[in-house]
């Protein structure tokens, strides 16, 4: 068990987001997260990595609480995530994006940053090193010294990506990696996310996406108001009558 | 320490409370509707005090009547200010309080230069005070505090009732819904910004009796105002009022056991705390 | 962030520019009053780089002033009261500066954005009016403190004249700009950037940003209690009002002028400005009236700041260059 949350709950003020949440996900496998709209799906993400603070409950990653520490924190044990609405560093090249992301390789600090010492350098280039093969992976290595801010939609979800796995964590969490992507731009990318899982590195995920989902998804874990309301392969996922219920209705997104 | 006592100095502290709160209101305003912080507030309540001298003290034109002349007046120079200057700094703090200082020290200097440095006297419109039990109240300051208090009231109707105050209200929660639905950004920031600086004249025109007017009139009440509407919650009109009172009588009775000079510390003694307790104000929240 | 050979020349040379002109100086003139504002400019420069530190994590820090003010008090009182020498309250100055930040600063930092502009403004007064009103024994009160004598000798050398001390602000500043100029270009200077852009993404990505920020107040608040205690010993007198509201304003006009974007803004605006307000003192009402017209201006048609106008000058004329050559039929990359 790599990331497991137990009875994790979040209130805001009278409405329970998050109720009494039990789940697990185990290492290299590719776990996602669905649920009709406003299930608390992107809540559950933020309190695994510390931007809220959890009511009740305890998070657990690698056998060791996470829940209550800095989201700096969290990320230094292993843990990296993306944004729903694209979060990137607008202003800065590509490149200095994802440098950014490999921050934990490199040697942190205001003192070897003004002596610029020999393993600073060293770690440095490294962090550059790592910083291109991950864009040349991701299709971004034409585009390294463009400003982030004028990539196209595509372009800018890699980019999160990349900085994202540029800190080296075991688990990576991806708020709705397809969102806005054309079908073969969500296929290259579902390719990606397979390939992360050859590698080692868990991934969970949110997405709308009902095919995708179903297609490269290893587990499921399916939300409804706060309330895990099933969980299992995908396939136990499509018959469960309680998951039918809950997107009665629900107009699934064209594929 | 006789309750008396106390009493007295809380209404010496709430005295002219009110009048800051317009002041206060005027600033949370245009942060509500153009994101900015007008530095150049206090030149307006200045340049209210002005008109109020040469209109009343010079000219003789009734108090009440050079009030809503002062109003209207500095109104439209706010409207001038936010065409020609600020329209385009929505959201853009730090150049907007470059700019502001700019204007500040614009107006400061036009001032100094057209009206002379030196204090002008305005004579009281009223005199005399009320006595209740054993506590005693000027009648200049009550009816400042009155006039004060319908200004406010006004304030709030015109928010709530009509239509451009309701448009101000709309672009101050969410500019882009506001758009959305038809809003026109830039006549609500025009006159929002215009409101606000009519709220500083208008509070400069009833202080200038009780102060006497000079081109740096402006200093005290803006920092009062901060204090005021950071205590109160940016964006609150019950906030502002809130904060009013609360400085008001803090400082009433802070002078009671320190010299006057040391009180002033006592405002932003009070920043500190709210910013640390609840940083968006007692009131705030928008 | 793949310097390119020009770019990774342009902090050394920018250095050496510096480091060149502050030597020079005194190749051109000995006059009282040149020298004289020439420190001032040193010592604005070393304030208003110090400030830039911060703002370019996003933090507009008012009461950077303080610090100066907290470490000019500490250093007048250590040599007037206890004897000590001013080489050694150098900087124990600065260090009391910086071991005050870190409770002011860590209060500081739990709101953010116009809270914290405003919250360090508050605490800037309650500073201002310590120094004024309490322990007027020790700080002078509304009078000042006067008598503070000037820095003693060092290896022999005496700093009572005006060239010695200009030498010795020259020497501060230039150890100051090139630390700051160093760590601006390096992963400190990019991560603080960053934090400006998106502080949460910054989070998420393992670097503790309230550390990072707190250590960039710590930081700058050294660098103003250094530049406290030299004013302390060069002006030998003291007054609450120089720590207030005014020289504080003075410093975001030169840093936001210049311009925050880049490390050299500071350089620019407060060279400038400087030398701009010197100028416009013979006007007397009408400097502050021009002055307040320039920056309204400035702000206007150069939001960036001036350092920025290189810059856009070059798109301009490249867009206007590729405009021309466009009736040739030969497309011209942008």
């Amino acid at each position: 068990m790599l990331l497991e949350l137990s009875s994790v709950s979040r209130r805001f003020g009278g409405l329970l987001a998050v109720a009494d949440l039990s789940m697990t996900v185990e290492p290299g496998t590719i776990h996602g997260l669905i649920g009709p709209n406003g299930a608390g799906k992107s809540t559950v993400f933020n309190l695994i990595t510390g931007v809220i603070p959890l009511t009740a409950g305890e998070i657990l990653f690698k056998r060791a609480r996470i829940s209550g520490l800095r989201p700096s924190e969290i990320c230094r044990r292993g843990v990296a995530r993306t944004f729903q609405a694209t979060a990137l560093f607008r202003e800065y090249t590509v490149l200095q994006n994802v440098l950014i992301g490999a921050h934990l390789l490199a040697a942190p600090g205001l003192a070897p940053a003004l002596f610029r010492s020999r393993s600073y350098r060293e770690r440095e280039r490294q962090a550059r090193g790592r910083g291109r093969a991950l864009l040349e992976s991701l299709g971004l290595g034409a585009v390294a010294s463009q400003v982030a801010g004028q990539l196209p939609h595509r372009d800018q979800k890699a980019l999160a990506l990349a900085m994202a796995l540029a800190t080296g964590a075991e688990l990576v969490i991806l708020d709705e990696p397809l969102a806005g992507l054309t079908a073969q731009e969500r296929a290259e990318t579902t390719g990606v996310l397979r390939r992360l899982r050859e590698q080692g590195t868990t991934v969970l995920l949110v997405e709308h996406d009902m095919k995708a989902v179903m297609g490269v998804c290893d587990t499921v874990t399916v939300l409804d108001h706060g309330v895990r309301i099933a969980g299992g392969t995908p396939r136990e996922i499509q018959t469960n009558p309680a998951v039918i219920e809950a997107y009665l209705g629900v107009e699934e997104p064209g594929a | 320490m006789s309750i008396e006592l106390l009493v007295q100095a809380l209404l010496n502290g709430f005295g002219l409370a009110m009048v800051y709160v317009l002041v206060a209101l005027g600033l949370t305003l245009i942060f509500s509707i153009l994101e900015i912080i007008n530095f150049a507030h206090g030149e307006f309540y200045m340049l209210g005090g002005y008109v109020t001298y040469y209109a009343y003290a010079l000219f003789g034109l009734n108090y009440f009547a050079t009030l809503v002349l002062a109003i209207l007046t500095v109104g439209l120079a706010g409207v001038v200010a936010e065409r020609l200057i600020f329209h385009d700094l929505r959201g853009r703090a730090l150049n907007a309080f470059i700019v502001s200082l700019g204007l500040l020290w614009v107006m400061q200097a036009s001032a100094q230069l057209a009206f002379g440095v030196l204090d002008k006297p305005v004579p009281s419109a009223f005199s005399g005070v009320v006595r209740l039990g054993g506590l005693v109240i000027s009648v200049e300051r009550l009816v400042v505090s009155l006039s004060a208090i319908v200004l406010i009231v006004a304030l709030y109707l015109f928010l709530r009732l009509s239509r451009p105050g309701r448009a101000m209200r709309a672009v101050a929660q969410d500019p882009e819904a506001a758009a959305l639905q038809g809003v026109n950004i830039d006549a609500v920031s025009a006159l929002g910004f215009g409101v606000g600086c009519a709220l500083a004249g208008g509070a400069g025109g009833l202080l200038a009796p009780v102060f006497a007017v000079s081109p740096a009139m402006g200093a005290l009440p803006v920092v009062k105002a901060f204090i005021i509407i950071i205590v109160g919650g940016m964006g609150s009109l019950p906030g502002a009022v809130l904060g009013g009172l609360l400085l008001g009588g803090v400082e009433g009775l802070g002078a009671l056991f320190m010299g006057s000079a040391a009180v002033n510390i006592l405002g932003f003694v009070m920043v500190i705390v709210v910013l640390l307790v609840r940083p968006r104000g007692l009131v705030g929240g928008a | 962030m793949e310097p390119s050979k020009a770019e990774a020349l342009s902090p050394t040379v920018g250095i050496a520019v510096i480091a060149l002109a502050a030597g020079a100086l005194p190749l051109v003139t000995r006059d009282s009053y040149y020298l004289d504002v020439a420190t001032t400019i040193l010592m604005n420069l070393t304030l208003t780089m110090s400030f830039r530190l911060q703002v370019s994590t996003g933090q507009i820090n008012m009461a950077h002033i303080s610090f100066m003010g907290i470490g000019a008090y500490a250093s007048a009182l250590l040599v007037t009261r206890l004897g000590w020498s001013f080489w050694a309250t150098l900087w124990i100055g600065a260090l009391v500066a910086a071991l005050l930040a870190v409770p002011i600063g860590s209060v500081a930092l739990r709101v953010s954005g116009p809270y914290y502009f405003l919250i360090t403004f508050a605490f800037s007064e309650v500073v201002r009016l310590f120094f004024n009103n309490f322990f007027e024994g020790l700080f002078g009160g509304p009078s000042g403190l006067v008598g503070i004598p000037k820095p003693g000798r060092l290896l022999g050398l005496t700093f009572d004249g005006k060239l010695a001390l200009y030498w010795l602000m020259a020497v501060l500043c230039v150890i100051v700009v090139v630390t700051l100029v160093r760590l601006d270009y390096s992963r400190f200077g990019l991560t603080a950037g960053a934090i400006r852009q998106a502080d949460l993404v910054v989070e998420t990505l393992g670097v503790n940003v309230f550390r990072f920020k707190l250590t960039t107040f710590v930081l700058g608040s050294f660098v103003a209690g250094l530049a406290g205690v030299f004013f302390a010993h060069y002006r030998q007198v003291l007054h609450s009002s120089d720590f207030g509201l005014e020289p504080m304003v003075l410093l975001v006009v030169f840093t936001v002028i210049g311009g925050t974007g880049s490390v050299w803004g500071p350089v620019v605006g407060t060279i400038l400005m400087t030398i701009a307000s010197e100028l416009l003192r013979e006007l007397h009402h009408y400097e502050i009236l021009v002055f307040g017209a320039v920056l309204i201006l400035t702000m206007l048609f150069a939001p960036e700041g001036l350092v920025a106008l290189p810059g856009a000058a070059r798109r301009l004329l490249r867009r206007l260059r590729g405009r021309a050559a466009e009736p040739a039929g030969v497309g011209l990359a942008p």
